[in-house]
């Protein structure tokens, strides 16, 4: 008798395991789309001054790659025309356009997380050639420098080449001749371009990058360093100061290979101020783009893709069978009576207008005058459908009382009253009365006590925004909910009041 | 751990709970399709008189308002009467008239109902307020019965009755339901009446419940409810056996009252009976019933033979 349902509660749950982990898996959804997620925000502003040919701004600008993704991206274009270009690993912003001669402000804006690397096999880079404005003599110089360094593994070599630029050459000391040379060269083309051709002469493959520091700041200067491939992946080194980073460095790359950040043809370019600032927000926003944009069968069916006026009703109704299922929880397992199944959820709804406060004082204010007015009624021998229609529209005048009285002091949860679900405070009032007539005024708070309780708690779960969200993100969690009601359905054990009910037995 | 165990002990008693009876005895015993049999007091009546089981006389039968008027004489024809709605559950809508007095009746109680409050009463009746569902209903007016003089003692103004728990035709538990004061001289136990469990093999009272506290005194006429011995005790037991056959309802409850005259009357069968009787009982119903279940055969073939075998199964002195 039992396996069927039992069948029928794994089949629904391996369902909705199986979607939710194919969006995990497949469609790189967040495991808890409500948790917090640490994110940077970018933001850039720069005024740029005209000439009288059009003038153009070129801005590197962070995208999506391994270890970083770029969400949220708003773009002040002014009245400059803007474009976006891809040259090859960089993604250029482009504004372009007539400038006025008061100038004109661009502005950038994104939310970028930075992901931590998963390790995967990164095909190795070729040995590129050495910087363009170089001669061969330096060329021959660094190759004779770095030669003792050669049987060295590319992490050695590179620490060796990080504290050459830095003065210290180690023993054995290179040639007093060479050295001095060598430091005319440094001086001459600066740190970056030193260790890119000493980097080169030792056989490591590197790169020139432009960005940020990751830190909360405001700035107006970008920072430079150089990331070598040390034969797993690409290690960082700051040549000012001569530090190595390996994966992940508190970077944030704007162009790559020598690009600078910031470019203008035909005018001035003032002040280009960059803003990071550290921001806490859930993950599925950083996802939201990219599923709004996917042509995944289960991303065109998100609930996402309603019109956001239908979508507020849907992050509620996704959590009314939880609702339910509280409902089922406290009368099967718990014992506790309720008035019926819809009651405490249409109550719990209601609770979102009213408050609970409110919403809890109304409901009992309303239950108690229809009782009151119910036991009145009684003498007046009324048959039962006109009687039920005095009662409701008793229910109908109290509501209303109490939306005008809201009116006058100004306290809007009681003009909220209105979406009270009136029809079943009607039979509430009938059911109350009956329960008080046949068992007692105690049997009759007692359920409308447990018919309360469970409105509290479901309206507590329905205002969970992480669960809300949860939900809205993954619906198919709605089939682990039927699981879990077929499950309480076949659920044969005793109710936890019964214990107490049944104490006699277990205490003697 | 205290809940585990006190569950551990629960279970080893054998107590029968709420989820267990709907899902695993209700559910699969009871056919939906025979509750209306039980649900409509009228067609248990019927029911039970096509099968020779006897049941208090039917006076009467109200269907529809314009019955109302006419009533009054039929009324007057009957020195002592009960009405009943066909469908009401709990014992709700049930009147017990005594006697006449100048424009009403006297209830059991001693208050006095005017006549106009009477027909109200009966159109309420009809227009299903008492009625499981709300559906508009038959009311009925039968015999009072005039109980047994047995339960006397114990008994605060009302008609005491038996119930018997059957399950696949063996009966399994009983008891007897004593009226209180507080019951309004109704024999159920959500109004306060007592209910004293019956050992089966014996036919004699044990113990008594009342709002779940177990009570060896009537709380009215502080006289003791264990030891008495219930009269035509096999006789009932029979009507039970035999009710199953009758409905198609394998596990039923079955409330018999025992008159002065004409012995014991089926009352009413409930297809959801309850499960104080167990505290009443102070024996766990489940225990039995699955006793019941792994029972030979052939000891279901004939109500007789499923009567002999509770007698020697559940004795109170053998199972505790």
């Amino acid at each position: 008798m039992k396996r069927p349902a039992v069948l029928l509660a794994v089949a629904l749950l391996i369902l909705s395991f199986a979607l939710i982990s194919y969006r995990i898996l497949w469609l790189k959804y967040p495991i808890l789309p409500a948790a917090p997620a640490k994110v940077w925000q970018l933001s850039m502003d720069a005024s740029v001054k005209g000439s009288e040919k059009e003038t153009t701004v070129m801005i590197g600008l962070p995208s999506t790659q391994k270890g970083q993704l770029v969400v949220d991206v708003h773009i002040h274009p002014g009245t400059l025309s803007f474009n976006l270009l891809r040259e090859g690993p960089n993604q250029i912003g482009v504004w372009s356009g007539p400038i006025s001669p008061r100038g004109e402000v661009i502005r950038y804006s994104s939310t970028i997380q930075v992901q931590p690397q998963r390790l995967h096999k990164i095909k190795p880079p070729n040995l590129g050639p050495y910087p363009k404005h170089t001669g061969e003599t330096e060329q021959k110089l660094a190759t004779r420098l770095v030669a003792t360094w050669n049987p060295l593994p590319p992490t050695d070599r590179l620490r060796r080449i990080a504290a050459a630029v830095n003065g210290f050459w180690g023993t054995p000391l290179p040639n007093a001749q060479e050295l001095q040379a060598w430091s005319a060269f440094q001086n001459k083309y600066g740190r970056v371009t030193a260790s890119l051709v000493l980097l080169r002469a030792a056989g490591l493959t590197a790169q020139v990058v432009e960005g940020l520091q990751l830190a909360e700041s405001v700035t107006n200067t970008t920072v430079t360093w150089i990331e070598v491939w040390t034969g797993q992946d690409w290690d960082t080194l700051q040549p000012e100061k001569g530090e190595i980073y390996q994966k992940p460095a508190p970077l944030l790359p704007l162009t790559t290979g020598g690009y600078p950040a910031a470019r203008i043809l035909h005018g001035e370019l003032s002040e280009v101020r960059w803003t990071l600032n550290r921001q806490i927000i859930n993950q599925w926003r950083m996802q939201f783009e990219r599923m709004m944009s996917s042509n995944r069968w289960l991303d065109r069916w998100s609930l996402f893709r309603l019109p956001e006026e239908f979508q507020t009703t849907f992050r509620i109704l996704m959590l009314v069978p939880i609702g339910a299922l509280m409902i089922c929880l406290l009368r099967n397992i718990v014992g506790f009576p309720t008035f019926g199944i819809f009651l405490p959820v249409l109550m719990a709804l209601a609770f979102r207008n009213t408050g609970l406060a409110y919403g809890l004082g109304i409901f009992w204010g309303v239950v108690l005058i229809g009782y009151v007015v119910r036991r009145w009624i009684d003498k007046l021998r009324l048959l039962l459908v006109p009687r039920l229609s005095v009662i409701l529209t008793l229910v109908i005048a109290c509501i209303t009382v109490f939306a005008l009285l809201g009116n006058k002091l100004d306290l809007r949860e009681f003009m909220a009253v209105g979406l009270l679900p009136f029809v079943i405070l009607t039979m509430t009032i009938e059911r109350f009365f009956v329960i008080t007539e046949e068992a007692g005024i105690r049997e009759g708070l007692w359920t409308a006590a447990g018919s309360a309780g469970v409105a509290v708690i479901t309206y507590k779960i329905l205002q969970l925004e992480p669960l809300q969200l949860t939900f809205f993100v993954y619906p198919e969690l709605l089939f682990a909910v039927a699981s879990a009601q077929v499950l309480l359905g076949r659920y044969t054990g005793y109710r936890l009041l019964e214990l107490f009910r049944f104490r006699r037995f277990w205490r003697s | 751990m205290t809940i585990l165990n006190t569950i551990h002990r629960l279970r080893e008693i054998g107590v029968l709970g709420m989820n267990r009876r709907n899902a695993e005895y209700i559910m699969r015993s009871n056919p939906r399709s025979s509750f209306p049999l039980v649900d409509d007091k009228l067609k248990t009546k019927q029911l039970a008189e096509a099968h020779q089981i006897p049941t208090p006389p039917l006076y009467h039968v109200i269907e529809h308002h314009g019955d109302i008027p006419g009533l009054e004489k039929v009324l007057s024809g009957h020195q002592d009467f009960v009405i009943k709605p066909a469908r009401g559950a709990g014992g709700s809508g049930i009147v017990l008239v005594k006697g006449h007095t100048l424009g009403g009746f006297i209830k059991q109680n001693g208050e006095v109902i005017l006549t106009k409050d009477l027909t109200y009463h009966i159109s309420d009746i009809l227009s299903g307020i008492y009625s499981l569902e709300g559906l508009e209903d038959r009311a009925f007016i039968e015999a009072l019965v005039h109980p047994d003089t047995v339960f006397d003692a114990v008994t605060y103004c009302g008609v005491p009755d038996i119930r018997i728990i059957v399950y696949r035709g063996v009966p399994a538990m009983s008891m007897v339901r004593l009226p209180t004061r507080a019951s309004d001289g109704k024999a159920n136990l959500h109004r306060g009446a007592i209910g004293v469990g019956i050992d089966m093999a014996e036919g004699t009272t044990l113990a008594g419940v009342h709002r779940s506290g177990v009570v060896t005194h009537h709380p009215d006429t502080n006289k003791p409810v264990s030891g008495i011995l219930v009269p035509h005790w096999e006789r009932m037991l029979l009507i039970a056996a035999k009710a199953v056959d009758m409905t198609g309802l394998h596990y039923l409850g079955v409330d018999l009252v025992i008159d002065q005259e004409r012995g014991p009357l089926l009352l009413e069968l409930n297809a959801r009976p309850g499960l104080q009787i167990q505290i009443a009982n102070q024996a766990g119903l489940l225990r039995r019933l699955e006793l019941i279940d792994k029972a030979p055969p052939e000891i279901f073939e004939t109500p007789e033979i499923r009567v002999a075998w509770a007698l020697e199964t559940f004795s109170a002195r053998i199972l505790n």
